[in-house]
C-alpha cells in the first residue's frame, strides 16, 4: 500500500530535489537590543549551574536581594553543569548572556578573551562593589591581567576523602606529610582487609589532582604561556603508576566507575578513598550512610601538598545594560551575612569574612571547616588556567577512562590527550 | 476504525492512480475540472500550499543551503563564518573520535535494525491469526514504541542493566556474568540496541497490515501441495510482504542513523557523554557536542552533510537492490 | 477489534476442539510471557517510584517492601521554586499547540496535493516526500542560527513554528494518502453545485478525514511530549522547561542527586502518554499500520 506508492515517488526524486535546492531562501533577522528597564525598574538575569538543592538556596537569597533593592527584579535560570555551559555559549554568542552568572576560575580567561566578561573594576571604583573583607586574598583570583572578571563567592581546596572504618580495620592511619607511596600502600592494605571495598577510586584522570602532583614537582598542568606544563613521559609515568595499582585490583576498575555514575565510587560504597574538592563531602554525605572523613593530601617530599584555593565566582556579562545593578547583586551575594547563612558551604567556604562568620557550620560542614583550617598554612597561589582549560579537563578524564575500561593503552591515550589538548589550547 | 482498514486494503489493491503519472494531461473524470482554467487551479493549489511553501523554504531548503555553506567554514557563532574550503572534511578523516562515532553508529544501525525487524516480524506472525484478546496484545506490544524515545525510559534502562539488577542477575543464571552493562565498553552499545529492539511495535503493526493482505488461497493451495510451514513462509509470506519489509527497513535505517536521546540518557549526564570509552558516542551526539558544546558550527555542519551523504548512500543502495528481492504486484503483470 | 471466533481462520486444519484449546492456551501463555518481558521496565518505574532514593538502583526487588510516598511528596515541592506542574503545563501547552498547528497546516497542504491539479504539483510532492529522508541534524544548526538572529531563543516559537508550516512531511503524507482514498464523486458533485476548493475542503473533505486527523493529532501530541532535543536547544529558563528537560534538573555534577524524585517524575512523565495511548490505542495502531508512521 503506502510502501509501494512511496517508493514510486521516491524514485523520481533525486533530480527534482537537486534542482529545487537552488530555490533556497536565506532568512536573516535583525538584532535589537534587549534592554529591559522601564519606569526606573530594572530586570537582570542571574544564572548558575546546580541541581535542586543549590537552586532552592539561591532563590532564597535572590528574594532577600529583591527586598533590599525594590527597584531591581532578578530573573533566574539554572541548568546542569554541561548544559549550563552549552546554553551559556549559545546565548553569549547571540549577545544575550545572563547579566550575572556563576563562573569558575577555569573559565575566566576563556571568556575574558572573547570579551564576554564585564570588567568590574569600574564598579569597584564607583562604590557599587566592595572588594574588602575577602579571606586569604581571594578577591585577587578574579583579576586577570588587570581586569576584574569575577568575584569569588566561595572557595575550596582539594581533599583526600576516606572511609575511616575501613582504614582502621586495615590498620592504616592518614597523617600529615604522608607520601604517594604511603597512599598506594594504604589502598593495598584496605583492599586486602576488606573484600567488598576497593582501596581507592581511580582518580588519575582528574586534571586537578594531576595538577597538584605536578606542582609538588615544581611544575603545573598549564604554563604561563598557555601550554601544557608537562611532557608525554611525565603523564605516562603518572598514569602507568595508577594503572599498575589498578591491575593489582587495589583501585576501582573503570567499568564499575562508569556504572556508578553519576555517583562517585566512594559514595557508591565501592571504594574507601577518593580525591576531589572538599565541598563534595556535602554531596557524599547525602548519597551514602557510610561516614567519611577528610584527610591531608599525599605529598612527594613529605611536606608540600601544593594545594591552593579555587573559587566559584560570580561574573557579569560585558553586554549587560545594567552594570551598576549587576555589581550590586554580586556585592550582595558575596558580602551579605544572611546570604552566607542560607548558602552555607554549598559553593565552597564563603569567600568573605562576613559570610564566613555568619554561618556556624555543623555536621558535615563542620568537617569541611576543620579541614580547611588544618590546611590553611599550606595554601599556595593558584596557577593560571588558559582558555581551553575546560576542553583539556574533559579530554584528560575521557582519554584516561578509555584506558581504565580497556579501550586504549596508556601510550595511545597520552598521544590522544596531547592532540586534543594542544588543539584546544592553541585556538 | 474498521473503515480505515478496509480503505487501506482497497487502496493497496488499486493500481497506481492516474495523477502519479508524470506529465499526465489534465484528464477529465469530471467535466467540471475540465472547464476550470488551469491557472485558477494553480492559484488555488498554491494558496492551500502557502504554509507548507513558507515552511519548506524557511525551515528546510534555506537551512540546508546555509549548512552546506557552513560546512566549508570555521564558525563559532561569535564571529562571522570564515571560509576554509575542505578543511573540516579533511579534519574529520583525521579525527579519531569522528571515526569512533561512525563505527558506533554503524554498529547500532546494522545490528539494531535487523534485530528489531526480526522481532517485529516474529511477533506479527504470532498475532496475525485472529484470536481472543488480539487487540489487547497488539496494543500492549505497540506501547514501548511510544515511550521508548523518552528521557524517562532512558533512565529506567540504565537502571535495569545495572550491576546486580534484573538483566545481570538473569544472565548469571545462565553462567554469563557481564556485571553492569552500562559501565562496560563492550556491553554499553548492546544495551542501547536492546532499547531499540524493545520498540519493535511500530514496524510490527505495519507487518501485521501487510500479512493480513496475503491472499489466503495461496496458503491453501500450497498446503494441498504439501508444503510445510517453513516452505510456505519462504515462498509465499516473504515475497508477498517484501514491499512492507522494504518500507520498514528504509524507515528504520533512516530513523536509527539519527539516534540521539536514548544514547544521551543512557550514557548519563556530565561532560563526557560518550559512555565508557566512547562506546555510546553516536554520530548525532558527537555532532551536537562539536556544534553546541564546543561551538564548532562549521565542523558540525560538515558532519551533518556527511551523515546526509551516508543516509543517501544507504537509501540508494536499498533502492538499487530492491529489484532483486522486493516483489510488487504490478511487476508481475 | 477482537474477532471472537477462532474457528473462522483455518477451517481446513480444524481437528478436535480439545487440541485447539490446548494450542490456544499455549499461545496465550507464550504471548503473556513475551509481554511480561516487554512491560517489565514500566513495572520497574512504578515500583521504583515508591522506594527510597538509595534503594532504587542496584536492587533486584521489583516492588518495594515498604512502599513510601516520600518521592511524590517531594515532587510536590517542585524543583527550586518551579512547581513540577509548571513543566507539565508547558509540555501540555506545546503538545496542544503542536496538534492544532499540524492539523491545520498539514491538512491544507494535503488537500492541495490530493485534490487540486496545479502546475508543479508532482515536483513539489516529490520534494515533500524527500524531506522524509532528511536527517534532522542537517537542519538544527542553521535553524538555531535563524531563530537566534530573530531573537526567538528561549521562546516556544522555534518549537511550534514548524508545526504551523506543515514541516512534518509524515502527516502531510498520511493525510494525502487518506484523502486520495475518498471517493472523487463527492467533490465533483459539490463543484457542480458551485462550491470552491475552500468549501469542499472544509465541508466535505475534512469531516471525512477524521480518522487520519485523529491519528495525526495523537502522534503529534506524543512526539511533542517526548521531544528532548528541541527544548534542550531552545529553552533556557526552568520556568519554560518541558517535562523531559525538568527530568534533567535532578542531577548535577556538584549537587546532591535526587534519584527518588527523578524516578517518581519519570513515571508521572510517562503517565499522560500511556493514558492517551489507552484511550486512543485503536486509532494509533490502525493509523500506524496504514501510514507507516513511527512511534
Amino acid at each position: 500500500m503506502s510502501a509501494r506508492r512511496w517508493t514510486a515517488r521516491a524514485r523520481g526524486l533525486r533530480g527534482a530535489a537537486a534542482g529545487l535546492v537552488a530555490l533556497g531562501l536565506l532568512a536573516t533577522g535583525c538584532g535589537g537590543d534587549g534592554g529591559s528597564s522601564s519606569g526606573g525598574k530594572v530586570t537582570i538575569r542571574y544564572a548558575w549551574w546546580g541541581a535542586k538543592d543549590r537552586s532552592v538556596m539561591i532563590k532564597k537569597t535572590v528574594k532577600l536581594f529583591e527586598k533590599k533593592h525594590p527597584n531591581i527584579t532578578v530573573k533566574t535560570d539554572f541548568a546542569e553543569y554541561a548544559d549550563f555551559w552549552s546554553k551559556f555559549n549559545t546565548q553569549a554568542a547571540g549577545g544575550n548572556a545572563p547579566d550575572v552568572f556563576q563562573n569558575s576560575y577555569a573559565f575566566l580567561r576563556k571568556y575574558g578573551e572573547k570579551n564576554l566578561l564585564l570588567d568590574l573594576n569600574k564598579q569597584v571604583k564607583e562604590g557599587n562593589l566592595n572588594l574588602k573583607g575577602f579571606r586569604n586574598g581571594l578577591e585577587k583570583s578574579g583579576d586577570i591581567d588587570g581586569k576584574l572578571y569575577g568575584v569569588p563567592v566561595g572557595a575550596n581546596t582539594f581533599g583526600f576523602f576516606y572511609n575511616p572504618a575501613a582504614f582502621k580495620k586495615a590498620g592504616v592511619t592518614v597523617k600529615d606529610g604522608w607520601t604517594w607511596d604511603d597512599f598506594f600502600a594504604a589502598a593495598k592494605k584496605v583492599r586486602k582487609s576488606d573484600g567488598t571495598l576497593y582501596g581507592s577510586s581511580d582518580n588519575a584522570g582528574v586534571m586537578y589532582l594531576y595538577d597538584l602532583y605536578l606542582r609538588q614537582h615544581g611544575k603545573a598542568f598549564f604554563t604561563e604561556d598557555k601550554k601544557l606544563g608537562f611532557t608525554k613521559d611525565d603523564l605516562k609515568q603518572w598514569w602507568n603508576t595508577w594503572q599498575q595499582h589498578s591491575k593489582a585490583g587495589e583501585l576501582v576498575p573503570g567499568k564499575k566507575t562508569e556504572q556508578a555514575k553519576p555517583k562517585a565510587t566512594i559514595s557508591a560504597n565501592l571504594s574507601a578513598a577518593e580525591f576531589t574538592w572538599d565541598n563534595f563531602l556535602v554531596r557524599f554525605a547525602a548519597e551514602t550512610d557510610t561516614p567519611l572523613e577528610l584527610g591531608p593530601l599525599p605529598t612527594t617530599d613529605g611536606k608540600k601538598t601544593a594545594q591552593y584555593l579555587s573559587s566559584l565566582m560570580l561574573s557579569g556579562s560585558a553586554r549587560t545594560q545594567h552594570p551598576k545593578e549587576v555589581a550590586q547583586l554580586i556585592d550582595f551575594m558575596t558580602h551579605d551575612p544572611e546570604v552566607g547563612k542560607i548558602m552555607g558551604y554549598n559553593r565552597g567556604i564563603p569567600a568573605t569574612t562576613a559570610q564566613y562568620e555568619a554561618y556556624k557550620p555543623s555536621g558535615v560542614d563542620a568537617k569541611i571547616a576543620a579541614y580547611e583550617k588544618s590546611v590553611a598554612g599550606k595554601l599556595e597561589p593558584i596557577t593560571p588556567h588558559p582558555a581551553g582549560t575546560d576542553v583539556a579537563e574533559a579530554a584528560f578524564l575521557r582519554t584516561y577512562t578509555d584506558v581504565t575500561v580497556g579501550q586504549s593503552s596508556v601510550d595511545k591515550a597520552v598521544d590522544q590527550f596531547f592532540d586534543e589538548a594542544e588543539s584546544a589550547l592553541g585556538s | 476504525m474498521t473503515r480505515t482498514t478496509t480503505r487501506a486494503a482497497e487502496r493497496s489493491a488499486a493500481p497506481p492512480r492516474p495523477e502519479t503519472r508524470k506529465g499526465a494531461a489534465p484528464d477529465a473524470p469530471g467535466a467540471a475540472a475540465g472547464r476550470r482554467s488551469g491557472r485558477r487551479e494553480t492559484l488555488a493549489g498554491y494558496l492551500f500550499l502557502t504554509p507548507w511553501c513558507i515552511g519548506i523554504l524557511l525551515l528546510t531548503l534555506g537551512p540546508m543551503l546555509v549548512s552546506l555553506y557552513l560546512a566549508f567554514t570555521d564558525y563559532t557563532l561569535f564571529d562571522s563564518p570564515r571560509w576554509v574550503g575542505f578543511k573540516n572534511f579533511q579534519e574529520m578523516f583525521e579525527d579519531d573520535r569522528w571515526w569512533t562515532s561512525v563505527e558506533v553508529t554503524l554498529k547500532y544501525v546494522l545490528i539494531g535494525t535487523p534485530l528489531k525487524l526480526l522481532a517485529a516480524l516474529g511477533v506479527a506472525l504470532l498475532l496475525v491469526k485472529p484470536r481472543k484478546g488480539q487487540g489487547f496484545y497488539r496494543s500492549a506490544f505497540y506501547a514501548p514504541s511510544l515511550i521508548g524515545a523518552s528521557v524517562s525510559i532512558g533512565i529506567v534502562w540504565r537502571a535495569i542493566f545495572n550491576d546486580d539488577a534484573i538483566v545481570d542477575k538473569s544472565m548469571s543464571l545462565f553462567g554469563w556474568d557481564v556485571g553492569g552493562w552500562i559501565g562496560d565498553p563492550d556491553w554499553a552499545l548492546p544495551t542501547l540496541i536492546t532499547l531499540t529492539v524493545w520498540q519493535f511495535g511500530a514496524p510490527m503493526v505495519i507487518f501485521l497490515a501487510g500479512l493480513k493482505q496475503v491472499p489466503r488461497e495461496l496458503y491453501e493451495a500450497a498446503e494441498m501441495d504439501g508444503a510445510g510451514a517453513w516452505r510456505r513462509f519462504r515462498s509465499i509470506t516473504l515475497p508477498m510482504i517484501s514491499p512492507v519489509l522494504f518500507f520498514n527497513l528504509l524507515l528504520e535505517l533512516i530513523h536509527s542513523f539519527q539516534v540521539f536521546t536514548s544514547a544521551v540518557v543512557l550514557a548519563g549526564s556530565g561532560t563526557n557523554t560518550g559512555g565508557p570509552g566512547d562506546s555510546l558516542l553516536v554520530y548525532g551526539w558527537y555532532l551536537y557536542e562539536q556544534g553546541f558544546r564546543n561551538l564548532r558550527m562549521g565542523y558540525a555542519a560538515a558532519m551533518a552533510w556527511m551523515l546526509m551523504l551516508g543516509i543517501g548512500l544507504v537509501t540508494a543502495v536499498l533502492f538499487k537492490t530492491q529489484r532483486g528481492w522486493v516483489h510488487y504486484e504490478e511487476d508481475a503483470r | 477489534m477482537t474477532t471472537p471466533s477462532t474457528s473462522l481462520t483455518s477451517s481446513k486444519s480444524l481437528t478436535s476442539s480439545g487440541r485447539a484449546r490446548i494450542r490456544s492456551v499455549v499461545w496465550h501463555l507464550g504471548a503473556l510471557a513475551v509481554l511480561a518481558v516487554i512491560l517489565y521496565p514500566v513495572v520497574w518505574v512504578i515500583g521504583g517510584s515508591f522506594k527510597p532514593g538509595d534503594k532504587i538502583i542496584g536492587s533486584l526487588q521489583l516492588l518495594p517492601t515498604d512502599p513510601i510516598t516520600e518521592n511524590y511528596r517531594r515532587l510536590g515541592d517542585g524543583i527550586a521554586d518551579v512547581p513540577v506542574t509548571t513543566f507539565f503545563t508547558n509540555s501540555l501547552f506545546l503538545a496542544v499547540g503542536s496538534v492544532i498547528g499540524v492539523l491545520f497546516s498539514c491538512s491544507l497542504a494535503a488537500y492541495a496535493f490530493a485534490r487540486i491539479r496545479f502546475a508543479g504539483r508532482n515536483v513539489l510532492f516529490t520534494l515533500m516526500i524527500s524531506t522524509l529522508l532528511l536527517p534532522f541534524q542537517i537542519l538544527i544548526i542553521p535553524q538555531y542560527i535563524l531563530f537566534q538572529k530573530m531573537e526567538l531563543i528561549n521562546t516556544y516559537v522555534p518549537l511550534l513554528l514548524g508545526k504551523y508550516l506543515a514541516a512534518d512531511a509524515f502527516f502531510v503524507f498520511l493525510m494525502v494518502q487518506f484523502m486520495r482514498g475518498l471517493p472523487r464523486e463527492l467533490d465533483e458533485a459539490a463543484r457542480l453545485d458551485g462550491c470552491g476548493h475552500l468549501r469542499i475542503y472544509w465541508n466535505i473533505v475534512l469531516p471525512l478525514c477524521r480518522p487520519a486527523l485523529i491519528t495525526s493529532a495523537i502522534f503529534t501530541f506524543i512526539w511533542s511530549w517526548n521531544d528532548f532535543i528541541g527544548p534542550l536547544l531552545y529553552l533556557n529558563e526552568p520556568d519554560k522547561y518541558t517535562v523531559s528537560m525538568g527530568l534533567k534538573l535532578f542531577i548535577d555534577q556538584d549537587s546532591v542527586a535526587d534519584y527518588g524524585g527523578m524516578v517518581a517524575m519519570s513515571l508521572v512523565a510517562l503517565l499522560p502518554v500511556l493514558l492517551f495511548f489507552l484511550a486512543f490505542q485503536r486509532y494509533l495502531v490502525e493509523g500506524a499500520s496504514t501510514s507507516g508512521l513511527k512511534g
